[in-house]
């Protein structure tokens, strides 16, 4: 397995200490993000996941424990802090709330501008950007605001892109778009993925997606960690994580039924192609109970 | 970290306090803040404080609470008394140039300060605990006589709590954006005076289009449930005076009156 580039030890949180308001969003978490993986970090709302997120960039600091870059605690220093925000890209929940340049092109420019980069590098970075998130040449000199909500979120997707980060967090990308809007968002990042190999953490609560895309999954659940593994590991679990308020995969409830009427499903099946190969060896292998 | 602003922030109780009438609150306030005024002795202010410090005590209010809320007016309370501190009459027991300190120099500027400090923790006490719709609610109560006066009194008190309920919401999101824009780089405590203004636009910016879309949205909201102004308008919770309220009241007058009484005979 891949070595780890960020890691979290014994990472709490607390908001809001010593008032009526007090509140642990997390607690004890030990997380790890390998080079180069894909990690599907699910939970339900209020289950830590935002605030998790918000510590893998030195947003917030923990109440105690460490979060580790190379091995290095980010909250070290104002320039450890400086370093992890450009080497660990955060694209926030609706994104597209926070586009204000003039221009699409100058938005997108924002944060290779703000690594203090020069102008070639930074106009190269905003064209790969753009070119990695399907954000058309002719559309970098339009306003932000003229466009739609499909196209504004990959302007804002690629305004953290263009920092070229080796880990790639996105809160919910998908939120709120249309189907084919959401398997354009995630073509755009499998893109980024394939072609820089950077880690992509994908926070959902979307097991679906969780499930087709992710190499490893992490559950959150009132602010631990709840179960860990490949999407095949922590779908056999489908009861556990329904009574934690998730849904499974169409396909898992499937199997769980027809496994509850008596028929014999072998393995973890969350994928219709999953689905079909294990009722083809049904076929071709044994009888019905 | 903005989180942190206390201003006009209710925690949540079941004290006597809390369960006051919301207009009876509202009245203490005004009654109490009078008898501050009127106040000119020693004595006057120490019953001003007993009655603010048990007002604290039953309501169970932390006193860090309390002493948090007053960190914005630290520097008007030290201004205050630095300026009471030379301006006393009387024979000076320090003098310095053009400067001299009298014993009623120093009398003034600790009361000042003391003014300034009991005034703004009495006002706590009516935010901390009341609710801003019931403190609304209060208001538009109390204002209602001004309705003859052709004063929209409904439509301010909808525009206060609709106001109210938006700060924690505002923040929230003035939140949200510093921290996506932080994500990319930005930072907002270097550089001079311009650099930090400059650093603003990209959290006024999209500030600004959420309020309007927010404002857009809510007024939408309204006019679909029908909502057409004050009148005829009924609530689900009616408020009434309790005992209670008129008993806290006669201690307010006596507060006042003892005050003013204190005053006329030069205590």
């Amino acid at each position: 397995m891949n070595e780890p580039i960020l890691k979290t030890e014994n990472l709490t949180h607390v908001y809001s200490p010593g008032t009526p308001f007090e509140l642990t969003a997390l607690r004890n978490v030990n997380l790890e993000i390998r080079k180069g993986e894909i990690l599907g970090i699910i939970g339900h709302t209020g289950s830590g996941k935002s605030t998790l997120i918000q510590h893998l960039n030195a947003l917030i600091k923990p109440t105690s424990g460490r979060v580790l870059l190379d091995g290095q605690d980010i909250n070290a220093s104002k320039s450890s802090i400086r370093l992890v925000r450009s080497r660990v890209g955060l694209v926030f929940q609706y994104p597209e709330y926070q586009l204000f340049e003039e221009t699409v092109y100058k938005d997108i420019a924002f944060g290779p501008k703000n690594m203090k980069l020069d102008a070639a590098e930074i106009d190269r970075r905003v064209r790969d950007a753009a070119r990695f998130t399907g954000v058309e040449e002719e559309l970098l000199d339009r306003a932000p605001f003229d466009l739609s909500g499909g196209q504004k979120r990959r302007v804002a997707i690629a305004g953290v892109i263009a920092m070229m980060p080796e880990v790639l967090v996105l809160d919910e990308p998908m939120a709120g778009l249309d189907p084919s809007g959401r398997t354009e968002i995630m073509e755009n990042i499998l893109t980024y993925h394939r072609e820089t190999g950077a880690a992509i953490v994908i926070v959902t609560h979307s097991m679906e997606e969780a499930a087709r895309h992710a190499d490893r999954m992490v559950v959150l659940n009132h602010g631990e960690i709840a179960m860990e593994g490949a999407p095949a590991e922590i779908f056999t679990h489908g009861d556990e994580l329904r009574r934690m308020g998730l849904d499974t995969p169409v396909m898992t409830d499937v199997a769980d039924r027809l496994r509850a009427l008596g028929v014999n499903i072998q393995g973890s099946v969350y994928t219709v192609e999953q689905m079909v190969s294990a009722l083809m060896e049904l076929e071709g292998g044994g009888r019905r109970a | 970290m903005l989180k942190d602003v206390t201003l006009g922030q209710y925690f949540p109780g079941d004290t006597v306090v809390h369960s006051l009438d919301p207009r009876t609150k509202i009245l203490m306030v005004i009654l109490y803040i009078a008898a501050l005024f009127t106040a000119k002795s020693w004595l006057g202010y120490a019953l001003c404080l007993v009655f603010l410090a048990s007002a604290v005590a039953v309501s169970k209010i932390r006193l860090s609470a309390m002493l948090k809320g007053l960190k914005p007016v630290v520097f008007v309370v030290i201004l205050t008394s630095v300026l009471n501190l030379f301006y006393g009459a009387g024979e000076p027991i320090f003098q310095w140039w053009i400067f001299k300190i009298s014993r009623e120099g120093i009398k003034a500027a600790v009361l000042m300060g003391s003014r300034i400090i009991m005034l703004v923790m009495g006002t706590f006490m009516l935010t901390y605990t009341t609710s801003p719709i019931m403190l609304t609610y209060g208001l538009e109560l109390l204002l209602g006589p001004l309705k003859k006066l052709k004063v929209p009194v409904h439509e301010l008190a909808m525009m206060m709590s609709m106001a109210l309920r938006l700060i924690p919401t505002l923040i929230e999101e003035t939140d949200k954006i510093m921290s996506a824009q932080k994500a990319r780089g930005a930072e907002f405590d270097t550089g001079n005076l311009i650099e930090k203004a400059k650093a603003m636009l990209p959290i006024l910016v999209p500030l600004f289009l959420s309020s309007f879309r927010r404002a857009d949205e809510l007024a939408t909201a309204m006019e679909a449930r029908c909502y057409h102004g004050g009148e005829n308008r009924t609530r689900l919770n009616v408020l009434k005076l309790a005992p209670r309220d008129f008993t806290t009241l006669t201690v307010g007058a006596l507060l006042l009156a003892a005050s003013i009484a204190l005053a006329r005979i030069g205590l």
